[in-house]
């Protein structure tokens, strides 16, 4: 994580504003990849000093060293060889201990024991400590504008570490977001937007429990995390609370920002979903198939269904279809009646009978389709075209 | 109504009367949380809360109670006089609050009193890892159950478990309804606002805090935390009978004349800024120039100059040749070096050939440097910061402080590592103080502290 005093900043009231890095930062980024890169083979001690010195061209203080962090953490440490150094720290201190006096004919003494020369067993002596270890550029070393976007994802997300709650306004991909949010502890709420009563996006608070008390950083790695992901929602809008230089404010982050992505969300969940995908899709040809349609409001949360089949034709035909996972009983009675909460009744649940975890039945409901280890796609195509049939014919256009 | 535990904090949950939620709003710490339409207060007001409620006659169904099943196969504890009367003090103050006792005087050994004595599940949190293993093997002396472990990559959950702060913090959220007792050791790190959720996430009704050196910053935050200081005594109260005596050599040392030169340039630079600062913010303080000073080019600048001179006083030649002499005067007894900063320790290593203990170092090379440390293999060590607080060195009978970072109270800590009695021993410090330089007033200070007599329990 990057430190207070890394962060390009700027504070003016009422929020904190990034001083991205851009195409207009790449010539000095290529000095500093370059001062970098004269130290391959050297202590990372040495690396790290290097780098928190001035560059020999004009480069924005704050910036440099929020980038000169990010390049260092991608270097990587060179592999030891020779004796081990802890072998020669045992071997060295225990030998000057025992016989006392003038350290350089012990130092003599123990490396002609050990098959080694003296300045060889100085140099190795602290070889394996961290700050002493021999470095060696990363595989790919990034390009000056990847430097730049690495940068601007440490400083964003330093920053949303000092953050205890975010607001967030996603369209697409906002399944992996809360799916995320919700495996690291945080509460997902849905806010009503009054300035954008109709808007499709749904807007989220994202905090933990413990934020209700007072500003803690306890959930910052937690609520960072979320940014490199929202990289792949179609649009997104993050607010977040923050407290830092002992000021409080409000930082903005959306859509068009120049922040390294995350590698992309997997398409589909399983590799029963997968199949049930390709399945459906040679099954009902006039269907699109959409993975991971909008989420659907069902009062303060949302219902995110797996998939959204849609006539291609008559695209007011429309089926939601989620597939459960491991279930109970009590469960399935608490999604149908937030499915009647949200009057959502074009959904189709599919339940696999061998992951059930609760005792009883299964709630008696139209909607839900057994199967055991593969979705009965035949099955699903009968009730989609009983959800959306027409319920009158057509009136005939005489012309 | 029942109250439940929800990472680290309770929720109030059931249908409430009108009356019920009116009740629920007075108590403090206690509020509604339109998230989850419920109401919610901090994790460690559980029995406060609960107590609260029964006072003003709400049924209450269910309530967080410790969830791990009491420890089993404790031995008794012998404590030393003092250490019984910081339990009783402890006991009489409702099983809540702070002992102090100088490094060395067994605070360990009450902790484990506690634990054996109030018989329900115990989370014991310490400052490292090295701490971790060293509390894990005190335990392990007086209780034959399993003793689990949070933190240095182990996660293992036992009714008697030792947690690193860092664990704590990040696992509280699950471990918060585990323990009934905390023992939090350097508990002066706590009630300054950093990280102190892990104390304010836990359930557990009885606590334990243990320090040398009780910060005076977080006096009331701690309070509400853990509780008073219940027992305090100072190494002037137990020097010599429990402790060994001490004697204490400043040694008044000169810079050479380049080395003069050089360190009187950057502090005129660091002064310069710094007076420039204090012109433009009248009453401002050296924190408020640290926090200030990356912004400007002069502050940068200024304060760049600081560390240089700060790096020069840490080790330069005429301690570089103090510490050669002392050494050799020394060679014969169990000697500690105490630096500034890691590569110091390293130079010193490398310079006089004995063995650094630093942050770097891994718990099992560690362990076993201080195994020979302890046999006598190993005659001297040299350390920055790791022997600061904690660790038991057993036996040390010289100190040499070349240099510190943390002022006083990492002194009193450095001081206590050489007090541990022993048969005829006479523990001795030197401190090498560069003359004409700040170093004199820092040293002053680490005396004055040293010299605290004890005060009197709150």
């Amino acid at each position: 994580m990057l430190s207070v005093a890394d962060l390009p900043l700027r504070f003016i009231e009422p929020g904190f504003f990034i001083d991205f890095l851009g195409p207009q930062d790449e010539p000095w980024l290529r000095v500093l990849l370059d001062e970098a890169g004269r130290f391959e083979g050297r202590p990372r001690r040495e690396l790290a000093q290097r780098l928190a010195e001035p560059l020999p061209c004009d480069a924005p203080y704050f910036k440099r060293r929020a980038a000169s962090k990010v390049l260092f953490r991608l270097w990587r440490r060179e592999p030891l060889g020779g004796v081990a150094p802890r072998a020669l720290r045992e071997q060295l201190f225990t030998d000057a201990a025992a016989s006392g006096g003038a350290p350089a004919p012990i130092v003599a003494a123990t490396a002609a024991r050990l098959g080694l020369d003296a300045a060889s067993l100085m140099a190795g002596l602290f070889a394996d400590l961290p700050g002493e270890r021999l470095v060696k550029p990363p595989e790919l070393v990034p390009g000056a504008s990847e430097l730049a976007l690495r940068t601007n994802l440490a400083v964003a997300q330093a920053l949303l570490m000092r953050a205890s709650t975010l607001n967030l306004t996603i369209e697409g991909a906002a399944r992996p977001i809360v799916r995320l949010a919700k495996w690291r502890g945080l509460l997902c709420t849905v806010l009503d937007c009054p300035t954008r009563p109709q808007a499709r996006a749904p807007m989220l608070t994202i905090s933990g429990p413990f934020s209700l008390f007072r500003h803690t950083l306890l959930y910052g790695r937690a609520l960072a995390e979320l940014l490199p992901h929202l990289a792949w929602c179609a649009r997104f809008q993050l607010e977040a609370d923050v407290v830092l230089r002992g000021r409080r404010g409000r930082a903005v982050i959306c859509t068009g920002d120049p922040i390294f992505p995350s590698t992309p969300p997997a398409a589909f969940d399983s590799q029963l979903e997968e199949r049930l995908a390709h399945d459906l899709a040679r099954a009902a040809p006039d269907w699109d198939i959409l993975r991971e349609p909008e989420p659907v409001r069902a009062g303060e949360t949302l219902i995110f269904p797996d998939f959204l089949l849609r006539h291609r034709i008559h695209t007011d035909r429309r089926v939601f279809l989620e597939v459960a996972g491991f279930w109970t009983p009590d469960y399935l009675a608490q999604k149908l009646e937030r499915l009647r909460e949200a009057r959502l009744s074009n959904l189709i649940l599919c339940i696999d009978e061998a992951r059930q975890c609760g005792e009883g039945g299964v709630p008696p409901d139209a909607r839900i389709i057994r199967f055991r280890r593969r979705v009965d796609v035949a099955a699903v195509v009968r009730e989609m075209k009983r959800l959306t049939e027409p319920t009158r014919e057509p009136v005939a256009d005489d012309g | 109504m029942r109250v439940t535990f929800d990472r680290g904090t309770l929720l109030v949950n059931g249908p409430l009367a009108d009356d019920q939620r009116e009740v629920l709003s007075q108590i403090p710490g206690v509020l509604w949380d339109p998230r989850v339409n419920a109401h919610r207060a901090p994790a460690r007001l559980a029995y406060a809360l609960v107590a609260a409620l029964g006072r003003k006659g709400v049924p209450i169904e269910d309530a967080p109670r410790p969830r791990l099943t009491p420890p089993t196969g404790f031995r008794a504890v012998p404590l030393r006089p003092y250490q019984e009367a910081a339990l009783l003090a402890w006991r009489r103050a409702g099983r809540r609050g702070v002992v102090v006792l100088p490094t060395g005087a067994g605070k360990t050994r009450v902790a484990l009193a506690a634990i054996a004595a109030t018989r329900t599940p115990a989370l014991c949190l310490v400052p490292t890892r090295a701490l971790l293993a060293q509390w894990v093997t005190a335990i392990a002396a007086f209780h034959d159950g399993p003793i689990g472990r949070f933190g240095d990559h182990e996660r293992v959950l036992h009714p008697v478990t030792v947690a690193t702060f860092a664990s704590a913090y990040r696992h509280m959220a699950t471990l918060g309804d585990r323990f009934g007792l905390l023992i939090v050791d350097e508990v002066h790190h706590f009630g300054h606002g950093v990280h102190d959720e892990a104390l304010e996430m836990s359930i557990a009704p009885l606590r334990m805090g243990l320090t040398a050196s009780p910060s005076e910053a977080g006096v009331a935050p701690l309070t509400r935390l853990v509780g008073p200081i219940v027992f305090q005594l100072s190494v002037g109260d137990l020097e010599g009978q429990y402790l060994a005596p001490l004697r204490r050599i400043a040694w008044g040392l000169r810079l050479d004349p380049d080395e003069r030169r050089e360190y009187l340039a950057l502090r005129e630079v660091y002064r310069k800024a710094l007076r420039e600062f204090q012109g433009r913010h009248l009453g401002s303080h050296w924190k408020d120039f640290v926090a200030h000073a990356s912004r400007t080019d002069e502050g940068r600048v200024g304060l760049s100059a600081w560390r240089r001179a700060s790096r020069l006083l840490a080790f330069p030649r005429c301690k570089q040749q103090a510490l050669a002499l002392l050494l050799e005067r020394h060679r014969g007894q169990r000697t500690l070096v105490f630096v500034a900063h890691n590569e110091t320790a390293y130079a010193v290593a490398r310079e006089h050939l004995i063995m650094p203990l630093t942050c770097d170092i891994g718990a099992a090379e560690r362990q076993e440097v201080l195994r020979r440390f302890q046999d006598g293999t190993l005659r001297a060590l040299v350390s920055a910061q790791v022997l600061n607080e904690g660790l038991d060195v057993p036996d040390a009978e010289v100190g040499i402080v070349v240099a510190g970072r943390m002022g006083e109270r990492e002194h009193v800590q450095r001081v206590g590592r050489l007090l541990r009695p022993g048969q005829g021993k006479r523990a001795l410090i030197y401190e090498l103080v560069v003359m004409e330089s700040n170093e004199v007033g820092q040293a002053r200070r680490r005396s004055e502290r040293l010299a605290l007599g004890s005060r009197p329990a709150a």
